[in-house]
């Protein structure tokens, strides 16, 4: 791998739903290998929607997509689901299997790769320990507080060691301390080599870290560097 | 060290609180046991009539009813000529690979166990008989040829036992034809009943599925998951029917044996026949885990 590697690329991508209007249009995005984003834009600007074509969830209504170098016009469902396990994602509803315990969700991207029951249960309880879980390894998702819930979520996308992590909105539901925490656990990621995007709604968190921004506005996609100090003053997100 | 060893691996998908379940292994029992007492009919019909196949196949016998006249010399001759006839027509048959009309010692022989030694038949209006073989792969229609036969032939007749079974064995194939038919729709509404249940399922656990899409599963890992709830359900709904069904086979075998004629005791199920319905079960899970596999392949494309 070279180190100017583009993670993820679009070019002229448009996103509509159904009939509707394009929420998104004519999107033009390099992720280089290692980079670290904040995503930021209005409620309704179109975050969720870009992530989840970053995550593979959705297709564009039209324009080119490339992930890890496939361009996703001639990928297939199972090579796909080969791209998705090299990509974490942390759901701004955390989406995890309620029915499931913490263990079992976190072991949920080692269990679909198929790896041996023995080196899951190493990782999953190594981890679970490390954000504090360990008391609450086998509760059913269900039963545990939203911060405790945000934990496994957050756990699950990092599990796999993903080149690519995903965050929508992760410090939403959390207060400032717990929201430092988990925005140096994302830091240390991204120093082992994961390129991170993260869409926040939070000033403090992107004026804390110096990192450059992808922002939504009008449908359509600017891109900010925290040098350009002027946006960071000048723009209420 | 906590045991997390002993932690059941519980399946992503809730198959097993479906309310579903229930619904499935009844429509399967019940399937499995109506196939397996049509099954069961099919196979000894086919005992029949391979039995009486086997009594027809090989050779027939033709008659040629003496002719009355007051003169016996010329009776005699004209029965003789009828019979060359016969001889003749048969030999054009398709099918006929040796046509042998009984000498009089045979025919004496024949007879004589119903007239005695001393009886001269020569002296009586006997009839002649002709011996017919026919080809093991021959596709005789009998009621066909006993006409052709009397056209060429007035005083000739086919052997009517035989004819009678031939026309047994035509009632026989389509009864089978029905029961087989039968069979097919019963496992066809097995398949509905699967594919139905399984693509509810997938809609149910639409959010689940998207999940375990994110996470990197294919659908093959979804699918495995479908083909093992389905194809344990369809071989307890096997074996439930079975269990309701075998007792069931023995009764109406019972009922036939006190049919009278014999012809039904030619129907018998064979150690290979009772092999074929009491595998019923597995039949019945490769049906469910192949419906449902095909069905979360099919409806997962068109989903995330
Ligand atoms: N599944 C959907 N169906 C229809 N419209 C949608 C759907 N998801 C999002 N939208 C619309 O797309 C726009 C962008 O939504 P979203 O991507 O959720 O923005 P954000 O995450 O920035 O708040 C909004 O106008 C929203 O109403
Ligand atoms: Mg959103």
């Amino acid at each position: 791998m070279t180190n100017n590697k583009n993670i993820i690329e679009m070019n002229n991508v448009g996103i509509r739903y159904g009939q509707g209007p394009e929420i998104l249009s004519d999107i033009k995005l390099s992720l280089p290998q290692g980079s670290f984003y904040f995503l930021t834009g209005q409620s309704g600007a179109g975050k969720t929607s870009l992530l989840s074509l970053m995550y593979l969830a959705q297709k564009p209504s039209r324009g080119q997509i490339s992930v890890f170098d496939h361009n996703l016009n001639f990928t297939n469902r199972d090579q796909l689901a080969s791209l998705r396990r090299r990509i974490g994602v942390v759901f701004q509803d955390f989406r995890l299997l309620e029915h499931l315990s913490a263990y079992d969700n976190v072991a949920l991207p080692l269990r679909v790769g198929g790896m041996d029951e023995r080196e899951i249960k190493k990782r999953v309880t190594e981890l679970l320990t490390w954000v504090e879980l360990d008391s609450h390894m086998f509760d059913k998702a269900s039963t545990l507080s939203g911060g405790e819930k945000q934990r496994v979520a957050i756990a699950r996308a990092v599990i796999n060691r993903p080149d690519l992590l995903l965050a929508d909105e992760p410090t939403g539901n959390v207060d400032n301390i717990i929201a430092g925490k988990l925005m140096k656990l994302f830091v240390e990621l991204n120093k082992l080599g994961t390129t991170v995007v993260i869409a926040t709604h939070s000033d403090k968190i992107i004026n804390d870290f110096k990192y450059p921004r992808l922002h939504l506005q009008n449908r359509g996609l600017h891109i900010y560097y925290p040098s350009d100090t002027s946006m960071f003053g000048g723009l209420n997100v | 060290m906590s045991n997390t060893s002993y932690i059941s691996r519980k399946q992503e998908l809730p198959l097993k609180s479906e309310n579903t379940s229930l619904f499935l292994q009844i429509i399967i029992s019940i399937a499995v046991f109506i196939f397996a007492i049509t099954l069961s009919g099919v196979l000894s019909i086919d005992s029949m009539i391979s039995n009486w196949n086997k009594s027809i196949l090989g050779s027939i016998t033709v008659q040629i009813i003496p002719v009355n006249n007051t003169n016996k010399e010329k009776a005699l001759a004209e029965t003789m000529a009828y019979q060359e006839k016969a001889v003749e027509f048969l030999k054009s048959v398709n099918g006929v690979t040796k046509v042998t009309p009984l000498s009089d010692e045979q025919l004496d022989e024949l007879l004589s166990p119903w007239l005695g030694d001393d009886v001269d038949i020569s002296d009586l209006p006997t009839p002649r008989i002709i011996d017919v073989k026919i080809s093991p792969d021959a596709n005789i229609d009998f009621a066909q040829l006993s006409m052709d036969l009397a056209q060429a032939s007035p005083q000739a007749t086919l052997d009517s036992h035989k004819l009678w079974l031939n026309k047994l064995i035509s009632f026989a194939d389509g009864i089978n034809l029905i029961a087989s038919t039968v069979l097919l729709l019963v496992a066809a509404i097995t398949s509905g009943a699967i594919f139905y249940t399984t693509q509810m399922s997938l809609g149910l656990h639409h959010n689940i599925i998207e999940i375990l899409h994110i996470v990197g599963a294919k659908d093959a890992y979804i699918a495995q998951q479908y083909t093992k709830r389905m194809g344990f359900l369809g071989f307890l709904g096997g074996v439930i029917g079975l269990f309701f069904a075998v007792p069931a086979i023995f009764f109406i075998g019972n009922l036939a044996l006190k049919i009278e004629g014999g012809i039904i005791s030619d129907a018998s199920l064979g150690f290979g026949d009772w092999t074929i319905i009491l595998s019923l079960p597995f039949f019945a899970m490769f049906i469910s885990m192949l419906t449902a596999y095909y069905t979360v392949k099919q409806t997962l494309k068109k989903m995330l």
